[in-house]
């Protein structure tokens, strides 16, 4: 292993051995949204290997997720499967699903990329999720209860539940988190950031274009799939609504939000994304130096969302962690000393 | 011995025929020459043998295969890399990966492996860096190895763009257009560059330029394009001296060699100026700008007489983001003048140009046009008081039609003019005008640009790079315009890398040296003194006069020998092509030489 690998690694575990205590005395509540921000961790993750290094536009990463949370569902409530067989078998859906929607890229750039992609976000959402013919796949209205899943030990019905799904979740994000430092610095990742910059210069330069961007969107579909396959494990049930459209939609605007071509904005878009809706509707009313009633609800939170977006887009161009990781290298007087190589770590 | 081999090859979009039974041999090591005017199809053919089109008849061999089933990616893996006229470097990548992923694209390298950051991938990472790292040494690219591709200048993009397409360790490199935008002494040095590099690298190259002396010093053998068919093939020459192509593509001589062609271009006529006061304020929009309530023409007399210069450049300095370009720009232009600015590249011409007419924020100094300080305005307000401003590049709108480009102009910059009176200075437009800008040929987009500009009645006219990328004929024609431009007292600020045409026309000039300006003279004097500008500028002048004796000589002037090129671009283990190499160095002898008489001992 190179001295970069080694470093990445390192900077893994502290950042596992740090965070994965942290929810110990907060509430079953919080504890949920710890282990949701990590499932939304994974659909930034999957944004920023689509967008961020292949240059890939996709509007359905959500229902990835679902697709995923419903495969696990499927295989625990109705095929009697262990769980882990239900992790595998939602990534492998989500993945054949990339796989589909990447055909399509292989033609489309852009805008049109992201109504396609938009629409497939929809069909899903409307006709598959909620519709009686996908029963088999859904649960039908109700969903699936997995109320009996055992992952490694981790009972769905033990009251520590939430807290050893979330330190399982914490290590597959920060190892897949690894991976995906690593790709970008290697050949397989120059690949794709080459097709991100200039498609015609990297298919004449020997980079067979079919190939990695049906990957970028294999990988990608993967890896969200990957945090959505664990929705039904700490929710104790898997419903629509968490992977309707505008999920897919706030996954890709806090992405660009956080900075999508940097890996660590991943872990604080999840965070962001699952934690601040909460807050809002727990503490967001009550009375103001006893005079003025206030009411913030959730709703609240999407305008923030699209606020701050059209904020940061002004003021912080590269997303919250891209500039924000440029101003310390600066002050660090890296800028005399060779320019990064772009390193998202 | 013909590696690439291309039969009766078609190509139409449309109704439109780009290339029409084009047959074309390229022998192993050769360097082959294709010139023609703009239009003449050498992109599209350069596009069908690299795969990015495929041609609607014809086929195409490489290496006695055919290579009309095979994508890009797997042209590039058997050998075929190839540049981009406009250039097409992944930005937001260093130099070093530029040329990494070439270096390994072609081995499937497995994606699982590169994650993990297994010792396999581990020492293909390393071989490949180094690799790359010695092709930038032989390009004198070592300064640049971490820098963004999309940070550096032009010249330097193109060389990092041969880098990366003989990173790809090819067989065949297809070069288009590589020294536009490079100035004499830099042709030169790519010339030099060329040569070393099939001597170390052991290319064949198809090689597209405009710059004649390039293409006469560096080809074996040229093939000349017209309106998509071969015109004429040969010797650089017998191409030379063929009256087809003189006709075709020279025009009735050439611009370098003598000035006569500039009689016989027809000189157009411009009606261009309403006779009436032109910035009379009437106008809401005028109005609401700086534009003086005055008719140009007299107050342009007034300052004139005053001695005062319709544009006055005091102390400029801009840059872009961290980067300092240009510090302490002083110039002027007097009214109905012609000015041209001179200089290497990446030497702040262009960054000059944009600082005035507001594209970028002057960091500080002063600009004073028509009396009024213009620093920090908007480049709209700037506009619209009558200093108008021809970007590199031309700054079109490609899908637009002629007629709608024009009549923007009009609407937009309030201007009273009448679309006809473009017209009639550029007939050509009226033929065209329901045609999109995008599918123009580049010289008649740069007369849409013009056209665009002069609607606008400006007082100053800015042209940046105007004969960039065009065929000699066409550029002729596009100076003898300024002529044109000067009677009708529209002063010209001329940004130029045909150093001799511009001083023609000019009445004085600025050279530019990294980034401020070492002297200021008048043209005559500069056409008289060949010394005050840099020698490198005059070897374009002089090129075309120079005999092709060198033509089959390498970098070192040894003749290359075809079995040579044979031998050495065989395959042979690493550790006898380094102990050749090591000898030839001893020796000061190319290795492939030495290669031959190995070979011969053998063989007694």
């Amino acid at each position: 292993m190179m001295p970069g690998h080694i470093v990445r690694f390192a900077v893994a575990i502290v950042a596992f051995a740090i965070l994965a205590r942290l929810p110990v005395g907060l509430d079953q509540a919080f504890q949920f949204d710890a282990a949701l921000a990590l499932i939304w961790g994974f659909g930034i993750l999957s944004l920023v290997l689509l967008t961020g290094y292949a240059g890939q536009v996709s509007l359905c990463q959500a229902t990835f997720a679902g697709v995923a949370a419903y495969g696990a569902g499927m295989t625990v409530s109705s095929m009697h499967g262990g769980y882990l067989l239900g992790i595998v078998i939602g990534v492998v859906f989500a993945t054949i699903l990339g796989v589909i929607v990447g055909l399509p890229a292989l033609r489309l750039h852009g805008i049109t990329l992201a109504i396609v992609t938009l629409g497939i976000a929809l069909v899903f959402d409307r006709y598959v999720f909620q519709d009686h013919i996908f029963d088999w796949f859904t649960g039908g209205t109700g969903g699936w209860q997995v109320t009996s899943a055992d992952l490694l030990g981790i009972k769905v019905d033990s009251s520590q539940h939430l807290l050893a799904a979330y330190d399982v979740l914490l290590a597959l994000f920060c190892l897949v988190s690894v991976l995906m430092v690593n790709l970008h610095q290697s050949g397989a990742g120059r690949r794709l950031r080459a097709i991100r910059d200039s498609e015609v210069a990297a298919s004449t330069m020997g980079v067979n274009l079919t190939r990695y961007k049906l990957l970028a969107f294999a990988m990608s579909a993967g890896i969200a799939g990957l945090g959505g396959s664990f929705y039904p494990l700490i929710a104790g049930s898997v419903s629509p609504q968490p992977f309707w459209v505008f999920t897919s939609l706030q996954l890709a605007a806090i992405g660009v939000l956080m900075g999508v071509r940097y890996v660590p904005a991943a872990a604080l878009g999840g965070l962001f994304m699952a934690v601040v809706p909460d807050v809002l509707t727990r503490y967001g009313h009550g009375t103001f130096m006893n005079r003025f009633n206030y009411d913030i609800s959730f709703d609240w939170f999407q305008i923030a969302v699209g606020v701050l977006l059209i904020l940061q887009l002004i003021l912080l161009p590269d997303g919250v962690w891209g500039d924000m990781r440029a101003k310390l290298l600066h002050a660090r007087g890296a800028a005399q000393r060779k320019p990064a190589r772009e390193a998202p770590a | 011995m013909t590696m690439l081999r291309v039969r009766d090859v078609g190509m139409r979009f449309g109704g439109l025929v780009a290339l029409q039974g084009v047959s074309l041999d390229l022998n192993r090591g050769e360097i082959l020459g294709l010139i023609g005017p703009n239009g003449a199809g050498k992109t599209t053919l350069f596009n069908c043998i690299s795969g990015l089109l495929n041609p609607t008849e014809g086929s195409i061999f490489f290496e006695s295969r055919s290579l009309r089933f095979a994508p890009p990616h797997e042209r590039a893996r058997r050998g075929i890399a190839r540049t981009f006229q406009n250039l097409q470097l992944w930005d937001s990548m260093t130099v070093l990966e530029n040329l990494e992923l070439p270096i390994d694209a072609a081995g499937n390298r497995n994606t699982l492996s590169d994650a993990l950051g297994l010792p396999f991938s581990h020492y293909a990472e390393r071989a490949a860096a180094e690799r790359a790292r010695a092709i930038l040494h032989v390009l004198e690219l070592d300064p640049f190895v971490n820098r963004l591709a999309g940070d550096l200048p032009a010249g330097i993009q193109r060389r990092v763009e041969l880098g990366r397409a003989i990173a790809m360790r090819p067989k065949l490199v297809l070069l288009d257009e590589p020294a536009a935008g490079l100035d004499a002494g830099e042709t030169e040095h790519l010339a030099e560059l060329l040569r070393t590099v099939r001597e170390r690298f052991h290319v064949s190259m198809l090689l597209v330029d405009h710059d004649m002396s390039l293409v006469m010093k560096v080809c074996d053998y040229i093939y000349v394009l017209d309106f998509g068919k071969v015109l004429a093939r040969g010797k650089p020459a017998e191409v030379r001296n063929d009256s087809k192509v003189i006709a075709a593509y020279l025009g009735e001589a050439s611009p370098e060699l003598s000035e006569s062609g500039a009689e016989t271009v027809e000189e157009p006529t411009i009606i261009v100026r309403s006779s009436g006061p032109v910035h009379d304020g009437e106008s809401a929009e005028a109005a609401a700008t700086v534009v003086p309530a005055a008719s140009s023409e007299t107050e342009s007399q007034v300052l004139a007489a005053r001695g005062e210069p319709l544009l006055e450049v005091t102390g400029l300095a801009a840059g872009y983001g961290r980067l300092e370009v240009i510090r302490d720009i002083a110039l002027n232009v007097h009214a109905g003048e012609v000015v041209a600015c001179i200089g290497a590249n990446g030497a702040g011409k262009t960054t000059t140009l944009r600082a005035i007419s507001g594209v970028i924020h002057a960091r500080s100094g002063r600009v004073r046009f028509a009396g009024r300080n213009i620093t920090g305005s908007r480049p709209e307000a700037i506009a619209r008081m009558g200093l108008a401003h021809i970007p590199e590049g031309r700054g079109l709108f490609p899908r637009l039609s002629v007629e709608d480009t024009l009549r923007l102009a009009l609407d937009s910059t309030g201007s009273k003019a009448h679309i006809e009176a473009a017209y009639d200075v550029f007939p050509r437009l009226q033929q065209r005008r329901r045609q999109a800008v995008g599918t123009l040929s580049g010289g008649e987009q740069q007369m849409v640009a013009m056209a665009r500009a002069i609607l606008a009645q400006p007082r100053l006219l800015m042209l940046d790079e105007m004969s960039q990328g065009l065929a000699p004929t066409i550029v002729q024609q596009l100076f003898q315009m300024i002529h044109v431009f000067r009677d009708q007292g529209i002063a010209v600020l001329l940004v130029e890398q045909f150093v001799q045409s511009a001083l023609q026309v000019a009445d004085r000039a600025y050279i530019f040296e990294h980034g401020s300006i070492a002297h200021e003279a008048s043209a005559a004097e500069l056409r008289r003194d060949r010394n005050l500008i840099s020698g490198s500028y005059l070897g374009s002048a002089a090129a075309g006069e120079e005999t092709a004796i060198e033509v089959a000589a390498n970098g070192n002037g040894h003749v290359v020998h075809p079995e040579l090129m044979e031998t050495v671009s065989m395959r042979m283990p690493a550790e006898i092509k380094r102990a050749l190499e090591e000898r030839a160095e001893r020796e000061g002898r190319p290795a492939g030489a030495i290669a031959l008489e190995l070979l011969e001992e053998v063989k007694k």
